[in-house]
């Protein structure tokens, strides 16, 4: 019978409008989690995806030395897929020429993820036995040879090879890159013990089967080896995704949040709507028990329907993004089941456990209410609501983002900033002078309304106020975001690198740029040498070190070295000033921090068998992430004017303009180019969705942040209803109350709109020093316009519900 | 306590504590009501009316006292006795007629029936608001409809499970002369085709007259004048009186 009278008021209630709000907040919350759960996790994988590609697996071991095969036996037994290759520096010989070649040597399963491009087009092959594909510059330096000789072997020369997948970007190897069988490798008889190769073996599969194989493995890699995965270090997109699902999942909690706050604000009005219907129930002598289970059920049809409409929003948001992503992205298939169940989880935990609180107090009217309006239910406690609001936050959090530190963080941080706000508004507020209650000047009204309900005022002031705080958080951070991406890789980036110039080919190819209209980067030195001392101690490698011999560990490799009189573009002088005597040398910030050395430290270079003593002038922040020549070390010219050297330089072509590559590569045969732009187009790709994604959460954000205003703005009107009633029936006109209601949520809306901008920009301040690693700077304008808008918008909600309540007579109002 | 006492009321005393101390509002009262009399309760403002009301349907607590209803102790029943207690016995008339907005004319009667597990629900609903004149406003709103006929389906709804007493607190206070008078006289048909035991608290002489018995309540103290009360100007002045003290 209960469930009956469930459904009847249940149903009535939705059509007379009295459900919308919180319908509405539980329908956003869900729409929320459902949406960004399914896109984050299906830009997740195509982000992934396309990464992976970067490294033609989804993880990669890097080892100088054959691998453990326990390793292999664990993958295999995961049923991931595994492909071998070996990389080696060694001499070819043809037509009477050396010359020095990196060597990929690749077995059947070669490449997991991505193609091979050959300059005919894309192939799912591999050279046959006894054949070498090679880079088209290896033909042209050779006078285009038909077979060529490594050791003792000789090769066919098959196709030519336009890119590896897994070339990466590394416009400093400048030797040419042949390809072949792994099975050829020991016909040529060229690795010998000591020789140095890389072995590479790649992975690919099952995220989770990954994540076992990772936390299996990586105990049993030394100090040489190197676990790779898409977001480690090398690959140029890393820092991108990395930032990007930060903030992807900074700002969905703050929306669950926000869509929590009301949800919550809305159960309470919910709850007080029913104040009559469970004393009138009572009165007619429903039990407890009845009572509870109609509620229970009256509360699960609201919150089943906001879930229905949440996950269908959520699906339809997820369809709509998807027509918006390229084919190739939109193909990759998130699983549906997290997503959804996730929805389902947050609707039910966020309308119970946020409704939970007011519910109680509902359960608790006296009967005697019908005799006596004022009695309202039993006050169990701030502490019991705070904690189930708290708990339910952090439960969704949880439940969200799997990880505790962070859900712990956005509670801790949206409780302070509750707290903050409500002390803050309620201070501002109570500091008002009293004006008295004059009935024909509305700003008098506002102001004395104001100072009256100084309490209910502070809470609606920490609702508005935090709605604004997060909104400008979110809106402040993903533009920061874009323009730092945008910054990156701005339209015309360099999609060509040219290497291996000569010094006297560096004016003509300059006159040659200049001709031809092509904007193109600085031309930078490039000469090769090795670390050897720091402050005089000789340094050892990380072979050695992990050999047990003691000292120092320096660089394990060559390094590429420039000079230059000034700081480059894309770098930032971090301490120190940039080089001014012949021996300074600047120094990334990375290589500094893992050699341990800072600013007077004296680093000793070999170069060409001399030797090259500098001390560290300058520390520099580099932005590795731009596909700009980028260097760890910059001399002065001075001090590497003894070295012979070769230039570097990049450049960018619009499409109609590649013809002249083929040109530049016939005025230049011995210059070569590197075609990064299918790589530029593949990151610009990434940060299109990203960016997309950045959108939606604004939006989401936005959405959640009005609900809680019209929700706050709702509640703050019920507590003015008996007041404008009584104002109303004592002749106060239309005019007069629609001015003062106007005027009262106007400085409401100011308030908290300072409020907002002052809590935002020291939210922001964290948030960008602590986690993003963004440069900070005040947002002048918000000072001005977040108020303005603060003050207009809650006017104009205040306005246009006291214009609906004034529709009504003034018995109506007294009796509501 | 006769076999046939509809209410018994021993020396009830109802205090509240407040800022000032304790405030006594009903001070010994005692009063026995038939089954199937109508009494009216007047009283000045504040008189303690409203309380006696609550404290005879079961709604609110004595301080100390003794409440028979129907041959059952009130004052020893826990509230899920009083909820039992007022579903299977009592029903209420308000001023301002307590009905649920969001449910319409048809709806509001059938809710204490669906609440008792009353079969046909839906068809006793109907014929009740028949009864008072509205069987062609079963699906309106509270909203849709006039005072007089808000407190007609507050009437239905009141008869609908056929209480053995009714409470009816100012069932006329919020309605003009021609709708107080329409609806004074469905109450006590209904009150006396039903046999219920009307007990009506109000303001109205001529209301209190229609009743079989009248008690006055002052300064929490009842009492129960040996003649009617005479709604002439002489004893209208009488009751002025009392409300100004």
């Amino acid at each position: 019978m209960e469930m009956r009278i469930a459904w009847k008021l249940f149903k009535r209630e939705l059509f007379q409008g009295q459900l919308l709000l919180i319908i509405l907040a539980i329908t956003l919350a869900v729409l929320s989690v459902t949406g960004l759960a399914r896109v984050s996790e299906r830009l997740q994988i195509a982000i992934n995806g396309q990464a992976s590609k970067f490294i033609a697996a989804d993880r990669i071991i890097n080892s100088p030395t054959p691998i453990d095969s326990e390793i292999l036996t664990i993958a295999s037994s995961l049923g991931l897929a595994h492909a071998q290759s070996m990389q080696f520096n060694s001499m070819v010989y043809a037509n009477d020429n050396f010359q020095l070649v990196t060597v990929r040597a690749v077995d059947s399963k070669y490449p997991l993820k991505g193609q091979i491009e050959l300059v005919d087009g894309v192939t799912h092959t591999l050279p046959p036995a006894d054949t070498l594909w090679y880079e088209t510059r290896l033909g042209g330096i050779l006078n285009s040879p038909s077979s060529l000789e490594i050791g003792n072997a000789e090769f066919r020369l098959g196709a030519e090879i336009a890119r590896l997948p897994d070339a990466g970007f590394n416009p400093f190897a400048s030797s040419p890159v042949v390809l072949m069988r792994l099975d050829d490798v020991v016909k040529t008889g060229v690795i010998q013990p000591g020789s140095r190769v890389s072995y590479i073996h790649q992975f690919a599969g099952d995220a989770d089967k990954l994540a076992v194989l990772e936390e299996a493995v990586k105990p049993l890699l030394n100090n040489s080896q190197r676990w790779v995965d898409v977001q480690s270090g090398d690959s140029p997109i890393a820092s991108a995704v990395k930032r990007a699902e930060r903030f992807l999942l900074l700002a969905s909690l703050l929306g669950i949040a926000l869509a929590c706050a009301a949800i919550g604000i809305a159960a309470q009005r919910y709850c007080q709507r029913h104040f009559d219907v469970v004393a009138m129930l009572k009165t007619f002598g429903a039990s407890s028990q009845q009572i509870r289970v109609l509620f229970g059920v009256h509360l699960l049809l609201v919150t089943s329907l906001g879930i229905i409409l949440g996950l269908l929003g959520g699906l339809a948001l997820d369809a709509m993004l998807t027509a918006y992503l390229p084919q190739a992205i939109a193909e990759y298939d998130a699983p549906l089941a997290r997503p959804l169940l996730l929805g389902v989880a947050t609707g039910l935990i966020s309308a119970f456990m946020f409704s939970a609180y007011p519910l109680m107090r509902l359960l608790s009217i006296p009967p005697l209410r019908v005799l006596q309006r004022q009695l309202e239910g039993v006050q169990f406690g701030m502490w019991l609501h705070l904690l189930l609001s708290v708990g339910a936050m952090a439960l969704l959090g949880y439940l969200y983002s799997q990880s505790l530190a962070l859900t712990m963080t956005v509670v801790a941080g949206v409780l302070l900033l509750g707290i903050l706000l409500s002390l803050f508004g309620f201070v501002l507020i109570s500091a008002g002078h009293s004006v008295g209650m004059k009935t024909t000047n509305p700003m008098q009204l506002a102001l004395a309304g104001l100072r009256r309900r100084a309490k209910q005022n502070a809470v609606q002031l920490v609702g508005f106020s935090s709605a604004l705080v997060l909104l400008l958080t979110i809106i402040a951070l993903r533009q920061d975001l874009l323009d730092e991406w945008q910054k990156q890789l701005p339209e015309g980036s360099p999609n060509y690198f040219l290497v291996n110039i000569a010094p006297d080919e560096q004016q003509p190819l300059n006159d040659y740029f200049s001709l031809n209209a092509i904007k193109a980067t600085d031309i930078y030195p490039v000469i090769r040498g090795r670390l050897v001392q720091i402050n005089g101690e000789d340094l050892i490698s990380s072979d050695q070190a992990d050999a047990g011999n003691e000292g120092r560990v320096g660089i394990s490799r060559e390094l590429n070295l420039t000079w230059r009189d000034n700081l480059p573009p894309n770098n930032d002088l971090l301490s120190g000033t940039f080089n001014q005597a012949s021996d300074e040398v600047s120094i990334e910030s990375g290589v500094a921090e893992r050699l341990g050395v800072d600013l007077g430290d004296a680093l000793t270079f070999e170069i060409d068998n001399q030797r090259l003593t500098v001390n560290i002038a300058s520390i520099r922040a580099v932005h590795w992430e731009t596909l700009q020549p980028n260097f760890f070390m910059i001399f002065t010219q001075e001090a590497l004017a003894p070295f012979a050297y070769t230039s570097m330089a990049s450049f960018y072509l619009e499409d109609n303009q590649k013809h002249l590559v083929l040109e530049l590569i016939k005025r230049f045969p011995t210059v070569s180019i590197i075609d990064v732009g299918a790589m530029v187009k593949q990151l610009r790709e990434i940060i299109d969705q990203v960016s997309l994604s950045l959108t939606l959460v604004l939006v989401l954000v936005l959405l959640a942040s009005s609900l809680v205003m019209v929700a706050q703005t709702e509640a703050g009107m019920a507590t003015r209803q008996r007041e404008l009633a009584v104002l109303r029936t004592f002749g106060a006109s239309g005019w007069l109350l629609r001015m003062a209601t106007a005027l009262e949520f106007a400085l409401l809306g100011l308030i908290a709109g300072v409020m907002a901008v002052v809590v935002a920009e020291f939210t922001l301040y964290l948030l960008k020093t602590q986690v993003f690693e963004l440069v900070v700077y005040m947002h002048w304008d918000w000072w001005v316009l977040a108020p303005l808008s603060g003050a207009v918008i809650v006017a104009l909600l205040g306005t246009w519900r006291c214009r609906q309540l004034l529709q009504k007579s003034c018995g109506e109002l007294l009796k509501a | 306590m006769s076999d046939n006492s509809a209410i018994t009321v021993n020396n009830l005393i109802k205090s509240v504590a407040t800022q000032e101390g304790e405030l006594t509002i009903l001070n010994g009262i005692n009063m026995d009501v038939k089954l199937g009399e109508s009494v009216a309760i007047l009283g000045p403002s504040g008189s303690g009316k409203s309380t006696l009301l609550g404290l005879l349907a079961a709604l609110d607590s004595p301080t100390s006292g003794e409440i028979f209803l129907d041959g059952e102790a009130l004052h020893g029943l826990d509230e899920e006795g009083k909820a039992r207690l007022r579903k299977e016995k009592v029903s209420f008339i308000f001023q301002s007629f307590m009905l649920v907005d969001t449910l319409n004319a048809l709806e509001n009667v059938m809710l204490p029936a669906e609440l008792s597990g009353v079969e046909c629900a839906r068809e006793k609903a109907e014929a009740m608001l028949d009864r008072v004149g509205l069987s062609h406003r079963l699906t309106h709103f509270p909203n849709q409809l006039s005072g007089g006929e808000q407190q007609r389906v507050a009437i239905a709804r009141a008869f609908i499970c056929e209480p053995k007493v009714l409470f009816a607190d100012e069932p006329t206070g919020n309605l003009d002369g021609a709708n107080s008078d329409k609806v004074a006289d469905m109450l006590f048909e209904l009150n006396r085709d039903s046999d219920t035991t009307l007990i009506l608290v109000t303001h109205d002489l001529q209301l209190a007259n229609r009743c079989e018995r009248q008690f006055i309540m002052q300064a929490g103290l009842l009492t129960e004048p040996d003649d009617t009360l005479q709604s002439d100007p002489h004893e209208s002045g009488k009751l002025a009186s009392m409300e100004a003290s």
